[in-house]
């Protein structure tokens, strides 16, 4: 025995009876790494459950379910250990005996048909395998079902410098490099486009084709209008801010580049090791692709060096190393350089958006008019949805009186846009935050107390329908007020110096699965496998990203079962094994595996506890899981190990095998479109970002951020914290450095980590991330999302921040020096200031209203608190605050009052508004000349 | 079709014998004369611990020690580094028993999809050999190479730290296994025994 005798803890009552929980059983014989039997930390148990874990929110269905072993502690991942001693291994590191190297050729043009391909040299070569093009790969794919406009090859045309055109698998690297320039490729050139504008009206070559479906001839992929409440509202604003923004486009910057090894084994079944997010998808593709039934393939995910939505797309690439596989009949393994990194892209969306937030005099949100135009390149990837984003995710946390928006997005001849971390609500979210940074001192308001008095409440519907459940909003902004010192800095600050609050929102979990009805299957599976040595083995799809979504589960399954961490295994990578997941992305992995982890976990103890009553004859509901020892709750003496309760188990129903499976309950709106942004629940925050401006220069260097985010219930403190910080580092690089530079011919300037300006240790400045806990309903043990929603609010903070430096509002990110100095020369010539630094410093004096608007965010908290603790139960929907009856449909109470998904004709007279434009095309299949 | 005259990309070169210690191990391998040291590591020598992430020292990902100096082995010829010996994240831990930086590192956070970690540990583990004591600024001089994307640095830091403290402190672990034993601690004193009854 190692280690000094141990000290006992065991507590005995007054009237001398044993403690539950607090007993030091020696040696439970049941495995794990440390003999001896942890005693229960009832700090972690839930008062409602006897422990002593305060909860300001009430209880919470899984609460039951919680033995203080995991949850709510600082975990560090199940994986580090693979990663600290190198022995991960991510797509390039999988070598398979026998292997070849892919290599693919890549379109030197913009737009272009091909004429031929000539493949012969290449063939010819010494240590080529084979050469494949186009023909061998006439299906299509894409990620989302509607848009399949993607091919492993380039069919007749190449939509974009960089898109796939020919690969090859030789001997090595040098050889498959030598092969690329023996094909000889002859294209017509075609005029592209560039500009995310000149997509929205009639080209003589659309970059695709979309048949009957076809907006116009122009290259219009997507178009959404919304429109719901009263815009009269709007026009009667006592203040409004109007603003026109440019957006970069971004790239994810992950440091693992894509790699992909296909192997067909010699059962003719194809595996697929790659670093996907969504091996789901990517097993649909390559079925389709390769006209091979989806039983025949094992999509094997391996690590992933960083993924924040880049490597969620079925790729090209993966479909050309299994072609190249098939036909050379040995294991392919393709990785990318930094440069083809960037060719493939699906970053940000470059997005020019006009936004008009209008404020009326009681300090109410009137209504939000946003107009989006986003370009997305040279394929769909998930544009849809993206579309949709931009627009219906900044309904909330506000109430608002209307909501007007207009959204398009064009495909041009660039790499393709796609989903980035805070897919599609991250920009418009910027901008509707600095337009009501900009209201609230129109109209003499602290923008923070305007903020507190405007937010939804708990269980209510936003504007466009979204079911509302848990929101830690105004913990956070009260949070980020107090520890930031807001009310000291705010327009006190010298100038040069600012300091400026965001707020954000963020969906947790797709509602709506892209590839299957929910009513018929559920979002998410995990099985549960326990042999006789007690271990249990987790089978789920989750993809783990580096976020710690095994990391989660596996505490989830350890939670309810009271064991150590080192008896649950996760067995997430191989789809052979895993029940269907959909993967990581819209934030879903937690809130969906981690609930579906814990009906399993419940299932599977519920069979354990039953074998404990035949052993020691108290009925279930009288015992109690400790580690690893299950015992008597009224004489924790009388119990049995794990080990003994899993044999016994065991010996009457064979091996132990337990499943649990989650799916949304039914939400959200009728109208097309409602589905997107839909979800089980929505993750919160608000953020303060402390700024210097060198005014002469035009350089910004942030001081701190005070980033509070509400994550419903931290499983991991220290990944949610982690997720904070990182989602800053992000999202500050999108909005002082990073951005895809294009030149004047369209060509990509930048495609490599020098000239893309990630962020270094030097310029990240220190957040405080402060974990807010809201209890959400639904969520598993409370828990929501933590790995997009955190990034949102860093950029108006950072952009009011320098709002309140140096009293200049931007309107184009990235906000690097040349840009800023731009701003601060143009502003200078307004006020005919020779000197910046004779700048006005911006001054804050509260108006009449301050004092009304404060009380009623009093007021606000009260009842937020009220109806969190389900003491008030009314219904509650936007539109509240402006006095309609939330039991009537509010189309009911008000004539201007519209709902409506497509425009009238008056809708399109309109303005100088730019995606808006595209309403002005008719689908083929409505012009009738075809 | 154009006729023209394809010229060979890549010269042969000529290929030699190269030999290092590669984390204690002699290593004797043929490589070409215009070998780079990553991509002999990785294909030849077999540490896939060593990544590649930018091919053009923009990144960090591919660092490791040479004569304990940190360098970009992306942008380093095997050449240069024959004879010499080499550290890769491989070579940190001493058996099972992990260097304080590759412990701090998983507890502090430092962390998350992994692929830049084996860059900043080999990086780190310089810096502490040279400064026992070194500061945040002195840790951010030493990382300023390597590129993170996920966990925004901040926990890369406080690990550092950690890590400073301990090699400091210069505690044997608690562990009390030597390094090349089993890892497991010692199984229970009496399984046999009912639980309850073991004391």
């Amino acid at each position: 025995m190692s280690g000094a005798p141990r000290q006992s803890f065991d507590k005995t009552r007054k009237d001398g009876k044993r403690v539950a929980g607090q007993q030091d059983f020696g040696v439970p014989g049941s495995g794990g790494s440390s003999p001896q039997s942890k005693l229960q930390n009832i700090d972690n148990i839930p008062m409602s459950q006897g422990g002593q874990k305060k909860q300001p929110r009430g209880p919470h269905v899984h609460d039951q379910h919680i033995t203080g072993t995991s949850i709510g502690k600082r975990t560090p991942l199940v994986d580090s250990n693979w990663k600290m001693t190198g022995q991960a291994r991510y797509g390039d590191d999988i070598r398979l005996p026998g292997e070849l190297i892919g290599k693919i050729l890549r379109s030197p043009h913009h737009y272009a048909t091909i004429r031929s391909i000539d493949t012969r040299a290449a063939e010819a070569l010494k240590g080529v395998v084979a050469v494949a093009t186009g023909k061998d790969s006439v299906n299509s794919f894409g990620v989302l079902p509607v848009t399949k406009d993607e091919h492993a090859l380039a069919q007749n045309k190449v939509r974009h410098v960089g898109d796939l055109v020919a690969c090859v698998a030789a001997c090595d690297e040098a050889t498959a490099i030598e092969a690329l320039s023996l094909i000889e490729v002859e294209y017509d050139i075609l005029d592209s486009i560039h500009d995310m504008e000149d997509g929205l009206e009639d080209s003589e070559h659309p970059i695709h084709d979309r048949g009957k479906y076809h907006i116009g001839e122009s290259n219009i992929q997507k178009r959404v209008f919304q429109q719901f409440g009263n815009l009269s509202s709007m026009d009667e604003a006592a203040a409004s801010s109007e603003a026109d923004w440019t957006f970069a486009g971004l790239h994810h910057g992950f440091t693992e580049p894509h790699a992909v090894v296909a192997h067909w084994d010699p059962t003719g079944r194809l595996t697929v090791y790659t670093p996907q997010q969504v091996p789901h998808y990517l097993h649909r593709a390559l079925s389709s692709v390769l006209d091979i039934p989806m039983h025949q393939i094992n999509v094997y995910r391996t690590f992933v060096g960083g993924g924040f939505g880049g490597k969620s797309d079925p790729f090209p690439h993966e479909m050309c190393a299994a072609i190249l596989a098939r036909k050379s009949g040995s294991p392919v393994r393709i990785c990318f350089d930094r440069e083809e990194v960037y060719w493939i892209n699906r970053g940000r969306h470059p997005s020019r958006i006009q936004m008009g937030v209008h404020a009326d005099d009681e300090g109410r949100i009137a209504g939000i008019e946003t107009d989006a135009l986003i370009d997305g390149g040279a394929f769909a990837s998930f544009g849809h949805v993206t579309t949709y984003y931009n627009g219906v995710l900044h309904t909330s946390p506000y109430e608002i009186g209307g909501f007007h928006y207009t959204g398009a997005r064009v495909w041009t001849n660039k790499p393709a846009s796609g989903a980035m971390r805070g897919h599609g609500a991250v920009n418009s979210r910027c901008a509707v935050e600095v337009g009501i940074d900009e209201v609230s001192e129109k109209l003499g308001l602290d923008p923070m107390t305007f903020r507190l008095a405007n937010l939804l409440p708990p269980h209510s519907r936003t504007i466009t329908g979204f079911r509302i459940t848990s929101t830690g909003m105004r913990e956070c902004l009260a949070k980020v007020r107090e520890q930031s010192g807001w009310d000291k800095k705010f327009r006190n600050l010298p100038f040069g110096r600012g300091i400026g609050v965001g707020c954000g929102f963020f969906i947790s979990g797709s509602g709506l699965p892209i590839h299957w009805d929910p009513e018929n299957f559920p979002h998410a599976t995990v099985h549960l496998q326990c042999d006789m040595d007690g271990g249990v083995t987790v089978h789920t799809g989750a993809a783990e990203i580096g976020q710690g979504s095994d990391t989660a589960i596996a505490q989830a399954v350890c939670e309810v079962l009271a064991l150590p961490l080192d008896m649950i295994r996760i067995r997430s990578q191989e789809s052979d094994t895993a029940p269907v997941d959909l993967g990581s992305y819209s934030s879903r992995v937690t809130f969906m595996n981690a609930n579906a982890a814990i009906r399993a976990a419940i299932d599977l103890r519920d069979k354990i506890l039953k074998a404990t009553w035949e052993l020691i004859g108290y009925h279930p509901d009288q015992l109690v899981l400790g580690d690893r020892r299950i015992y008597y709750k009224h004489d924790p003496a009388i119990g049995v190990s794990w080990l003994e309760a899993v044999h016994k188990a065991q010996a009457d129903s064979g091996s132990l095998i337990a499943s649990g499976s989650y799916r949304t309950p039914p939400m959200g709106g009728v109208h097309k479109g409602a589905a997107a942004g839909l979800a089980p629940a929505y993750s919160f925050s608000a953020y303060v970002a402390e700024v210097e401006v060198d005014a002469e220069t035009g350089f910004i260097k942030v001081v701190k951020a005070w980033a509070a985010h509400d994550c419903g219930k931290a499983l991991n403190p220290l990944a949610v914290e982690g997720q904070i910080i990182g989602s800053c580092h992000m999202g500050m690089g999108q909005v002082l450095s990073e951005e895809m530079k294009y030149g004047r011919n369209g060509h990509l300037m930048n495609p490599d980590l020098l000239d893309y300006k990630i962020m270094s240790v030097h310029e990240m400045p220190e957040v405080v991330p402060i974990i807010v806990e809201s209890n959400d309903p639904e969520g598993p043990f409370g828990a929501k999302e933590a790995g997009e929603g955190p990034l949102l609010p860093i950029l108006p903070a950072v952009c009011n921040a320098v709002y309140d430096a140096i009293g200049i509002r931007p309107d184009e990110l990235p906000l690097t020096p040349d840009r800023v100095h731009k701003m601060i020369e143009k502003k200078c010539k307004e006020l005919e200031i020779d000197d910046p630094l004779e700048l006005p410093n911006p001054s804050f004096e509260p108006s009449a209203l301050q004092q009304k608007i404060s009380e009623r965010a009093e007021e606000h908290a009260e009842r937020d608190l009220q109806r969190d603790l389900l003491k008030d139960r009314t219904a509650y929907v936007n539109g509240v605050l402006f006095g309609f009856d939330p039991e009537l449909p509010l189309i009911e109470q008000d004539e201007g009052w519209r709902e409506a998904i497509t425009p009238e004709q008056e809708d399109l007279i309109e303005d100088g508004k730019r995606a808006a434009r595209a309403w002005k095309h008719a689908e083929r299949r409505h012009r009738g000349d075809d | 079709m154009v006729d023209r005259e394809h010229v060979q990309m890549l010269p042969k070169p000529p290929v030699s014998k190269w030999q290092a210690e590669v984390n204690g191990l002699k290593s004797e391998i043929l490589v070409e004369s215009n070998a780079i040291l990553l991509d002999v590591l990785r294909d030849k020598v077999g540490t896939l611990g060593v990544k590649r992430g930018c091919d053009m020292g923009t990144c960090g990902c591919c660092s490791v020690l040479v004569d304990g100096e940190p360098r970009l082995s992306c942008l380093m010829l095997a050449e240069e580094a024959r004879g010499r010996s080499i550290t890769t994240v491989e070579g940190l831990a001493d058996g099972h028993h992990l260097h304080p930086i590759q412990t701090c590192f998983a507890e502090a956070g430092g962390s998350q999809c992994g692929f830049c970690t084996p860059g900043f540990l080999v990086v780190c583990s310089a810096l502490l050999e040279e400064n026992p004591e070194p500061n945040k600024n002195e840790i951010k001089d030493a990382i300023e190479g390597n590129l993170c994307r996920c966990t925004g640095y901040q926990q890369i830091v406080e690990a550092v730290e950690m890590a400073a403290e301990i090699k400091r402190s210069d505690e044997s672990p608690s562990n009390l296994t030597t390094p090349s034993s089993d890892p497991h601690p010692v199984g229970p004193d009496e399984p046999s025994l009912p639980p309850g009854d073991a004391r």
